[in-house]
Order: structure tokens, then C-alpha cells, then sequence
């Protein structure tokens, strides 16, 4: 993983953002205003703290189909916490963090413990944890949450809203993780070669316990952030995201065969998918078409990763 | 050694059956342990036509896992198929209401189910893409695109010869006949024919396949185009049970089908499995959501069941393989 | 007699190395003819032409009666020319039966396959092997190794092989097993199936083989009727009775024992091995291939952890259950396969060189980059590493080099035992001798060696005391002054001390 090859795939991602923004700002001057930026940014977090550490996951060889899952459950507890319990909502929330955790956790211990691949073991609890919320939500939403709950979704902390905070501190984060520290040495070493790794004595499966348990964390985070934006909780909220953190991974230039990726692509990756998903609503297109554009990006990326990099691929 | 003509076997015919067929005969077993239980419990359960409602309404999910139970046998997994179920369907409703005869918008979404795999495959086998990353972006390809299209509008006034599910022959529902006879006709096809060989040959080791002679990359195109034709045939069961088409499938169809599949026998890992495991699982499952509201257990559970069935299944097929590499071993 | 195949100054380069010189090799129908020789010699390269895997760079083939520049896979299924291979083609989950006939199955009128003709005549194939206690209907991935190697002979057969090659086919299989074997290829040899035996195993060899043709280096030494060599001889060809004097060995300064093992088991692969490891020695450990050498070295590491018997470290007893606990004991281990095992071939230079020691060049929880590219800089000079830099993605280099950044990544850790396997394979003279010197002066250093080797003149070259095992068990150990070729490659076929020592 050389800085060349790195400097290559970001900076036409890079290029292709600035010309989308280009674009989008000539395409309608609404774009280029602080509250669309903004509210843009609100949208993306959920996703955007998914992909991050869905980043962790892909470079490892591995993937994390139940995010969506833990997102829904996470949010259901949190309202069952809350409102059957009667437990003070920061603690719900902190016990709906924890249960996210954990439900990671289990996700990494099925994968390294039994060597399920991830594939089947994330399809399986997707559905699981998916039951679980509704199960136990029974289909009933719950609302009605104390007002400074939603300063973290809809309200803003000087002058910038609440959840890109958390985003932001957790972009940071990552990528210091990932580029300058032990943990992140051995993420990319599973990756490219884990028997070498392990030969080399690195904690390999300690390592990819402690990805998936951050996977779920990050799912329970944007879960308690979506409540708060959307003043609800419903048992089929994050179906669906674990699409768009993939999309965005891939698309940041991290392959799908795991060795290789950056957090400042995934950022850039999802930066230039919530930029389309914006010019095309302002354009008029209905959401529907967006998706199907999402998609559209995924295979195509994939198709041309592979074309460059056939002899990366193990 | 033995100079005698006669073939010895070394063990009769039944007691092979048992040992090849384990998984199936679990199913069949649990199937018929769920009726007794839960009609014990509520008799109307029993009745005809619950009974009637639970297979011939649910006929469609098996016959689609038909074409899954192929796919994930040589290795791959198909993530889109309920959002081209989706697709197919309306395109089915749309051909109905626009004045084309009955039985062309029954199987021209066959074709077309066929086509779009094929697409699919070609991406997997030459593309060398993961299956499960194009099936993804498949998946809201078709699902944003019905949307997008139709603009969420349901199909109404179908003509009542559409109504092919809800038809009888010789006093049994249409799609039932088409169950079985499909499930039976792919098990001989799969089990006797060089080209069924072939699929589980490829998912059990591609290249000991390719050694042997087979075209592992046609194949797989193949297999997937299959796969397409059985959501076709699928999509007519679904399309014409009432008299609307919505805009939307059942939601995680797929999850339905794949799983029908591996806890019909068909190992996610590939090369082992077969077509009638996969019905008996989903007239299961089908079993299954419908005693939980006969007993009384909220229906909203039902997911959670399936998660768990899936987890269990697999880590019982991940525990009797690492037992036999080992044993092997020695 | 006319031959099956005939090879005539066939040469063979891959990457600029020869790996084949001019070799000449027949086959005639109804005999067994061995191919023996060391690691490296070229028996892989040489069946993989015939079986048309590979073509030859120079020299002509005769299959039957055409003579070819090479051969294809096409030619080699109609000449009849079947392969069985080390590593079996098989499908784990289906059963004997179809595994035997996969892709050429009996047909019936109908176009279906016909089951009841594959079962039957795969059971006829398996009476004619000597098995009859195998169902055909058994599912492939639960049967032994030995039974699935019955396996790929029958599929062979089931095409009507007239010439099989079989590689190194008892490599993995227990005495009882090599038995029925043989027993096998005697049937096959007497029904005129003509057989090409690759083999380290001298006692196998001959007990079955009609001629004997031994490579060294790609060269062919020779092709003799088995009854003329002795076992004897034929060590000597294959290995030659000059032991290079490129070996500097600088007087050794061995001290006190640092690592003592006793009763060492690991299933069947590691049978009670004890011996003792002093600090500043080199000791050599020989054995065929498949005498339990690695394994030793991977129970040592802590990948396959003892179970039984005792380790001791400075005196200490310790239990070793992975690498991470091998690492802090100050145990080090430069791996057999180091494309695979020893390195990661995307990372550079200086991400290798770092991976067994990151506690050394953190501050914190942060990798200090600088740190870790002069450390890199230092091992590089350290080692005479021929790259462009500790940025230089380690695939790109040569193999000797390769070699000295897996040693190098070992060194970081200041380990205090070092177990080397195949140090110097695949790697060019020239580089061989630099990591000989290395070796060397580490020993003198104190480090501790156990140098694992197939290539006996480096064994002999560089070892101060020899250990060799054999079907898992350490047969012999030798003074440097007591081993010599004779003594060595005795022991490596299984004779003991008390044989040897004359």
C-alpha cells in the first residue's frame, strides 16, 4: 500500500467531488447555502458513522450486513428503556449503546470462535436482531421524547448541528486509528495476509472481535441520533443503510477483498453519494431514483476496481 | 479380490437414503411435530382450509428457492431476488391490464427474470465480482426503479383471468401443482443430469471442477439465468393471488427464500444441498407464521425465529465440517 | 520394450533460474520407474511437463508413437496419462462414486447419468485396489487421507490410464497405509500400467521400483535398474560427495543451554522428541520430507501447541499455546513458506520488517513512522538487503532478499532462539551464502539456532551438531565430526544412531 497508489484512487474521488459540487451549485442555488450544507450533513451522519467503521470491516476481508439490524433494535430499546422501563433516557441510551456493543460482539465471536464466514453470520443476525425489534416493539412506535433529546438530532451546538460533532470527532478518530496506530497495522495485515499475521503474532482475532463489537457500537450511535432527528422510533428504521456504508466504502477506493482503504475515502465516498442523493432531489427526482442510482455506483465501482487491480486480488 | 459380477453394497438402499438425506427428513419430521403440537393446542389449525391458505399462499417463496438452492449450491447468493420478484410482478400486471392475452404476461416475465440474472451472472463469472456485492446493488437498482417507474401506484382492474393462482386443477390450487411438480423435476434434474453434477461440483471445489473439464464461468452465467426463470415462474404464483398488484414485495423476501434454503440443507459454503429440503423449509416457515397466530404468539416474532433457525443451521453445518477436516486429518 | 513416454534434453527455466538441465527420462508400460531426489531438484518440474502443464523451454516428447515439442493436457488425457497429485483434487461433499467419475460419467439411454453403472464399476476399481472396505457411497470429505488418494488412482483408472504419475504419494500417509499402497502399485504395475514414482523414500523405492532415475539441480545423474544401486549409492547421487567449503564457519562459542525439550508430542506428527539447544550453537535438523521437522517447529511456536511433554526455557518450564507467547519467550520463527506465512506481500519494506515488533516503535497507541523507517534502515544495512528503500513494497523483491526482511522482522524482536526453516530455499548462491554468513554471526553472537534444512550439504555445512527425525521421531544426534552424507542420509531413511555410527 503505497502512497502513490493511495494518491491516485482519492484524488480522482476528490476531483469528482469538487466537479459534482460544481455542478450542484450551478444546477440550483439553493445548494451552496449554509442550511442545505448543514442539513446535508445531518442526513449523511447515520450513514457516515456506519461506513466508518464498516471501513475497518471491508479492509479486513470481512463484511457487516446486520447494521441495519442493530440500528432498529438499538433504536427499539432505547423507546422500550425509556418508556416501559421507566429508566432515565440518558441511561436508555447508554444501555442501548451497550446492547449495540454487544450485539457486535456476538457478531465477531460467531465469525472468529466458529469460523462462520462473515457473510452468512452477518445475513443471520440481520435477521435476529432485525426480529428482535420487532418482536418486541410489536410494531408500536414511541414518541412523545423530552425536548433536549433532540438537540442532538434536529438542534445545533455553536452554530453547527449536534450530530456532525460526533461524526466529525469520530472521522478523527478512525483515521488516526486506522493510519497511525498498532490497531489499524494489524487491520490492513488481516487483510492482505492473515496467516502472516498471525505468524507474526498479532492478536488477530481479538482484533476482528473488537471491529465487529464497533460496528454495532456505531450502529447504536446513529440509531439514538436517528430517534432524535426523527422524533420517533420504529421498528424498520436503518433497513437498507448497510447498502449505502458499503457503497461508500467501496467507493472511497477500499477493496472489496479487503488490504487496502483509507477513512478520508470513505469520507470522500460518502460526501460525493449525499451530494447526488441531493442534486437529484433538487432536480426533482423522487428518492426512489437515487437509490437506483446508489446501486448503479456500487457495481460499477467494483467492476472498474477489479479492471485496475487484478493483481492486488488474492 | 472378488471374482463375483454381483455388485455389493454396503449398505441397503433405505439406510443409504437416511444418511444422504438427513437434513430433509429433520424438516419433514419438524413439519409434521408443528401440526400435531400446535392443532393439539387450537384444532382449527387443521382445518382445510388453513391448511389450503399456508401451502398453496406460500407456493411461490418455495419455487423461488428452488432457483436460490442452485445458486448458493455452487457458492454464490443472490441478495435482489425479492426486488425482481417486485419488479416482475408489475411488469406481469401492466402486460394484463394493457390488452395482452393472459399467458403473455405470464411468461414473458420469465424471460425477462432470466435476462436480468444473466446480466448478474456475467458480472460474477467474468467480472470476478463477490456475488453478494452485485446482488446488493441489484437489489435497490430494481427495488428504487419499480418505485421510481410505477411512482408507488398499485395495478388495479386485472383482468379475472389473470387470477392464475387461485385456480384448481383436479381440486388442488394451481400453485401447489406447480410446487411440487418444479420441485420434483429439479431434484431428478439436479441429481441425474451432468449439468446439475456440474453446479454442486463447482461449489464444492472450482477448481478440482475446472480440472475435471467443466466451464465453471458459463455455468455459473447459466445457473443465474436459471435462477431468473424460477423468480419468473415465481412471480406468476405471487402476482395473481389477488386482484392488485402493489408496488412493493413482502418486505425481505430474499431473507425468506435464502433462508428456506439453507435450513432446507443447502450449505452457504456450496456443494451440498438439495431443491426439496428448500420446499419442505419454506412450507415450514409458512407453517410456522401462521401457528404463531393460532397459538396465540405475536406474529412480530416471527423474524427473530427465522434469525435464529439461520444462526443455528449454520453453525451446526460449521461444526460437522470442522469435525470431519479434523478427523480427516489423522 | 518401446516406451509409454519418452523425454529427450528436455530444459526448463522459470524467472531466469534453470530449474530443469537437458534431462532424458522414459516410461516404459508395466514398470515402476522412481524419480527421486532432493527439494528443488526438479521432479516436480519434470511430471508436470509430461502431465502438460508446463512445456519445455528445449528437447522433444515422444508420447506413444508421436514425438512433440510439448505436450497439452489434451495429449497427455490421450496418451492415457493420468497424474495424482499431492494436493487431491476433490470434492469433500460428494460421495466415492461420483468423485471418480466427475465429468466423464456412464450415461444411460436417456442422456441421464447412470448411477447404478458409476457405483458398480467404482466399486470394481476399488476391489481391484485393494479396497474393499470402501463404500462407494461414502461422502468423500469424511474419509482419510490415505483413502482419498485410493480415490484419485481409481478416477485415473476410470479413464483408462495406461501411464500413472504419482507425486510423493506416501508423503502424508502412516505405515500401514504405505503398505496397502504399495501393494496397490504392484497390482497396477503387473496389469502393464506403466508408473512414474515420485519419492524421497528409499525404503519404498525399493521395494517397488523396477528403474530409478535421480535428479540434482535440474541435472539428471543418472538411470539405473534397481538392482543395481544401493540405497548407499543412491544417497550419494543425490547429494553429492563434495560438501562446498562455502560455508565460513567461524570457530563457536557455545555456551549454556537454553532450551531444553523433552518428550515433545504433537498427535502422531510429533512423537516424543526431546533434545537440547545451547546458546551460540547452530543445530541442524535433517529429515525427509514429512519426518515432522515443521511441525516441531510449529509446536515450538506455539501454532499447533504440544500436547504432551515439557519445554524448558533457561530452565524454567513453559507452555507455549501461540505465537504471541512464543514472541515474549524470546522465540522466533522464520516460517518454511515465507510468501505465505513469513510475509505481507502488498506492505513495504519497513511495515514487514516492524510487524513482530510494533511495541518498538510506538509512542503510545501511535506507530512513530520515522522511528519505524530507520529501525528498517538500520536492518536493512544490517542484512545487505538489496531494495530502493524501506518504502519498497516487499513483493517486489527478489526471494534472497525477501528472505533477510522475514529475518530481519525476527531480529527486531531481539529473540534469544531462533528457528530458521529452509533458510536458504529457492534463493540464488549467491544470497544463500550472504544468510549463511549472517547465520553465522548471529550464532557468535549467542543467539541460539535451530536451522531446519533439506539440503544436506548446508546441514553439514553449517551445523555444529545434526539432529535428524524420521516418522516424527528424532532418530539420531551427531557431532559435527560424526556427520557426513553417509551417516546423515542413513539416518534419514530411519536406520538409528547405533546403525550409524561406524
Amino acid at each position: 500500500m503505497t502512497w502513490r497508489r493511495l494518491l491516485r484512487h482519492e484524488t480522482i474521488l476528490a476531483l469528482l467531488v469538487l466537479l459534482a459540487l460544481f455542478v450542484l451549485d450551478r444546477q440550483s442555488d439553493k445548494f451552496f447555502t449554509l442550511d442545505n450544507l448543514f442539513n446535508q450533513g445531518r442526513l449523511m451522519t447515520e450513514v457516515g458513522l456506519v461506513a466508518i467503521v464498516m471501513t475497518f470491516v471491508i479492509i479486513t476481508g470481512g463484511i457487516d450486513l446486520s447494521v441495519g439490524s442493530i440500528l432498529g433494535m438499538t433504536a427499539i430499546l432505547i423507546g422500550v428503556f425509556w418508556k416501559n422501563l421507566g429508566l432515565p433516557l440518558p441511561v436508555a441510551i447508554g444501555l442501548g449503546l451497550v446492547v449495540g456493543t454487544l450485539a457486535g460482539v456476538a457478531n465477531g465471536i460467531i465469525i472468529t470462535r466458529f469460523r462462520v464466514p462473515p457473510l452468512i453470520a452477518t445475513l443471520g443476525t440481520l435477521a435476529l436482531y432485525r426480529g428482535i425489534a420487532e418482536g418486541v416493539s410489536q410494531a408500536r412506535s414511541v414518541r412523545g421524547y423530552p425536548e433536549w433529546f433532540y438537540v442532538l438530532g434536529q438542534g445545533q451546538l455553536l452554530g453547527v448541528p449536534t450530530q456532525l460533532w460526533i461524526f466529525g470527532i469520530a472521522a478523527v478518530v478512525a483515521a488516526a486509528l486506522l493510519g497511525w496506530t498498532t490497531c489499524g497495522r494489524t487491520t490492513y495485515a488481516i487483510g492482505s495476509n492473515e496467516v502472516a499475521a498471525r505468524f507474526s503474532g498479532l492478536s488477530v482475532d481479538v482484533t476482528k472481535v473488537a471491529i465487529y463489537a464497533a460496528s454495532g457500537l456505531a450502529a447504536a450511535v446513529a440509531a439514538a441520533i436517528f430517534v432524535s432527528r426523527v422524533s420517533t422510533t420504529r421498528s424498520d428504521m436503518g433497513t437498507g443503510i448497510e447498502l449505502d456504508a458499503i457503497t461508500a466504502v467501496v467507493l472511497g477506493g477500499t477493496s472489496i477483498f479487503g488490504g487496502r482503504g483509507t477513512i478520508v475515502g470513505t469520507l470522500l465516498g460518502l460526501v460525493l453519494i449525499q451530494a447526488l442523493k441531493n442534486g437529484l432531489s433538487l432536480a426533482g427526482v423522487k428518492s426512489d431514483g437515487t437509490v437506483v442510482l446508489i446501486g448503479a455506483v456500487l457495481i460499477l465501482t467494483i467492476l472498474l476496481s477489479n479492471l485496475f487491480h487484478r493483481d492486488q486480488n488474492r | 479380490m472378488t471374482e463375483s459380477t454381483e455388485f455389493r453394497a454396503h449398505r441397503s438402499g433405505p439406510a443409504r437414503c437416511v444418511s444422504a438425506y438427513g437434513q430433509e427428513i429433520v424438516i419433514a419430521c419438524a413439519l409434521v411435530a408443528l401440526f400435531v403440537v400446535v392443532s393439539a393446542i387450537n384444532p382449527r389449525f387443521l382445518g382445510a382450509n388453513n391448511v389450503n391458505t399456508i401451502v398453496s399462499g406460500n407456493a411461490y417463496i418455495a419455487v423461488a428457492a428452488i432457483g436460490m438452492s442452485m445458486i448458493i449450491i455452487t457458492g454464490h447468493i443472490d441478495v435482489s431476488v425479492g426486488a425482481l420478484i417486485g419488479v416482475l410482478a408489475t411488469i406481469s400486471g401492466t402486460l394484463a391490464v394493457s390488452g395482452y392475452p393472459v399467458w403473455v404476461a405470464w411468461t414473458l416475465p420469465i424471460l425477462i427474470g432470466a435476462a436480468i440474472n444473466g446480466v448478474v451472472g456475467a458480472l460474477v463469472a467474468y467480472g470476478r465480482l463477490p456475488s453478494i456485492v452485485v446482488t446488493l446493488g441489484m437489489l435497490s437498482i430494481l427495488r428504487g426503479g419499480l418505485v421510481f417507474v410505477t411512482g408507488g401506484a398499485w395495478i388495479n382492474n386485472l383482468p379475472p383471468s389473470f387470477q392464475l393462482a387461485q385456480a384448481r386443477l383436479l381440486g388442488v390450487p394451481v400453485p401447489i401443482w406447480f410446487m411440487l411438480v418444479l420441485t420434483i423435476a429439479a431434484f431428478l434434474w439436479m441429481r441425474n443430469t451432468a449439468f446439475g453434477r456440474s453446479l454442486y461440483a463447482i461449489g464444492g471445489n472450482a477448481e478440482a471442477a475446472r480440472a475435471a473439464g467443466i466451464p465453471v464461468e458459463r455455468r455459473i452465467v447459466q445457473v443465474f439465468m436459471i435462477h431468473g426463470a424460477f423468480a419468473g415462474i415465481a412471480t406468476m404464483l405471487f402476482a395473481t393471488q389477488l386482484k392488485i398488484i402493489q408496488s412493493t414485495v413482502p418486505p425481505n423476501l430474499e431473507l425468506t427464500i435464502i433462508t428456506a434454503s439453507v435450513i432446507g440443507g443447502v450449505s452457504i459454503l456450496g456443494g451440498t444441498g438439495t431443491v426439496i429440503g428448500s420446499t419442505l423449509a419454506a412450507v415450514l416457515f409458512a407453517a410456522i407464521g401462521s401457528a404463531m397466530i393460532f397459538v396465540n404468539v405475536s406474529a412480530y416474532w416471527l423474524r427473530a425465529v427465522i434469525g435464529l433457525l439461520i444462526l443455528v443451521t449454520v453453525l451446526v453445518d460449521m461444526a460437522r465440517r470442522n469435525r470431519e477436516f479434523r478427523g480427516s486429518q489423522r | 520394450m518401446s516406451a509409454l513416454v519418452a523425454l529427450s534434453g528436455v530444459s526448463k527455466s522459470f524467472a531466469g533460474v534453470r530449474v530443469l538441465k537437458d534431462v532424458d527420462f522414459d516410461v516404459r508400460p508395466g514398470e515402476v520407474h522412481a524419480l527421486l531426489g532432493e527439494n528443488g531438484a526438479g521432479k516436480s518440474t519434470l511430471i508436470k511437463i509430461i502431465a502438460g502443464v508446463h512445456a519445455p523451454d528445449s528437447g522433444t516428447i515422444r508420447v506413444g508413437d508421436e514425438v512433440l515439442k510439448a505436450v497439452t493436457p489434451r495429449d497427455a488425457a490421450r496418451g492415457g496419462i493420468a497424474t495424482v497429485y499431492q494436493e487431491l483434487l476433490l470434492f469433500p461433499e460428494l460421495t466415492v462414486a461420483e468423485n471418480v467419475f466427475l465429468g466423464h460419467a456412464p450415461r444411460t439411454g436417456l442422456g441421464t447419468l447412470d448411477w447404478q453403472a458409476m457405483r458398480r464399476t467404482a466399486r470394481q476399481l476399488l476391489d481391484e485396489l485393494d479396497s474393499p472396505d470402501l463404500d462407494v457411497d461414502a461422502k468423500v470429505g469424511t474419509l482419510s487421507v490415505a483413502n482419498r488418494q485410493r480415490i484419485e488412482i481409481a478416477k485415473a483408472l476410470s479413464q483408462n490410464a495406461t501411464m500413472l504419475i504419482m507425486d510423493e504419494p506416501t508423503a502424508a500417509l502412516a505405515d500401514a497405509d504405505v503398505r496397502r499402497l504399495m501393494a496397490v502399485v504392484k497390482r497396477l504395475r503387473n496389469r502393464g500400467v506403466g508408473i512414474v514414482y515420485v519419492s524421497h523414500k528409499l525404503p519404498e523405492i525399493f521395494e517397488i521400483a523396477d528403474r530409478v532415475t535421480v535428479l540434482r539441480d535440474g541435472a539428471l545423474i543418472g538411470t539405473r535398474p534397481i538392482a543395481e544401486v544401493s540405497e548407499a549409492s543412491l544417497v550419494a547421487m543425490m547429494v553429492g560427495r563434495e560438501i562446498d567449503h562455502l560455508f565460513p564457519k567461524p570457530e563457536p562459542k557455545i555456551g549454556e543451554t537454553i532450551l531444553k525439550v523433552e518428550g515433545l508430542t504433537y498427535g502422531s506428527r510429533v512423537r516424543g522428541v526431546s533434545f537440547e539447544l545451547r546458546r551460540g550453537e547452530i543445530l541442524g535438523l535433517a529429515g525427509l520430507v514429512g519426518a515432522g521437522r515443521t511441525e516441531l517447529a510449529l509446536t515450538l511456536f506455539g501454532i499447533t501447541p504440544a500436547t504432551a511433554g515439557t519445554i524448558e526455557i533457561d530452565g524454567r518450564p513453559v507452555a507455549i499455546a501461540s505465537p504471541r507467547q512464543a514472541r515474549s519467550l524470546g522465540i522466533a520463527y522464520v516460517p518454511e513458506d515465507r510468501g505465505l506465512q513469513g510475509l505481507v506481500k502488498p506492505m513495504t519494506v519497513a511495515e514487514n520488517t516492524s510487524m513482530a515488533a510494533l511495541g518498538k516503535i510506538t509512542r503510545g497507541i501511535f506507530i512513530d513512522f520515522r522511528a519505524e523507517a530507520k529501525r528498517a534502515l538500520l536492518s536493512i544495512k544490517q542484512l545487505g538487503i538489496r531494495t530502493r528503500g524501506p518504502a519498497q513494497v516487499v513483493g517486489q523483491l527478489s526471494g534472497g532478499n525477501q528472505q533477510k526482511v522475514v529475518l530481519g522482522k525476527w531480529l527486531e524482536i531481539a529473540p534469544r532462539i531462533l528457528i530458521m526453516d529452509e533458510p536458504t530455499r529457492g534463493i540464488d548462491v549467491g544470497a544463500k551464502a550472504e544468510i549463511h554468513a549472517l547465520m553465522g554471526r548471529l550464532a557468535q553472537e549467542g543467539l541460539a539456532i535451530l536451522m531446519i534444512s533439506s539440503e544436506l550439504p548446508e546441514v553439514l555445512g553449517m551445523s555444529d551438531r545434526v539432529l535428524v527425525m524420521h516418522g516424527g521421531r528424532l532418530v539420531t544426534t551427531l557431532d559435527r565430526s560424526e556427520a557426513n552424507p553417509e551417516t546423515v542420509g542413513a539416518a534419514m531413511a530411519g536406520a538409528s544412531h547405533s546403525d550409524v555410527a561406524a
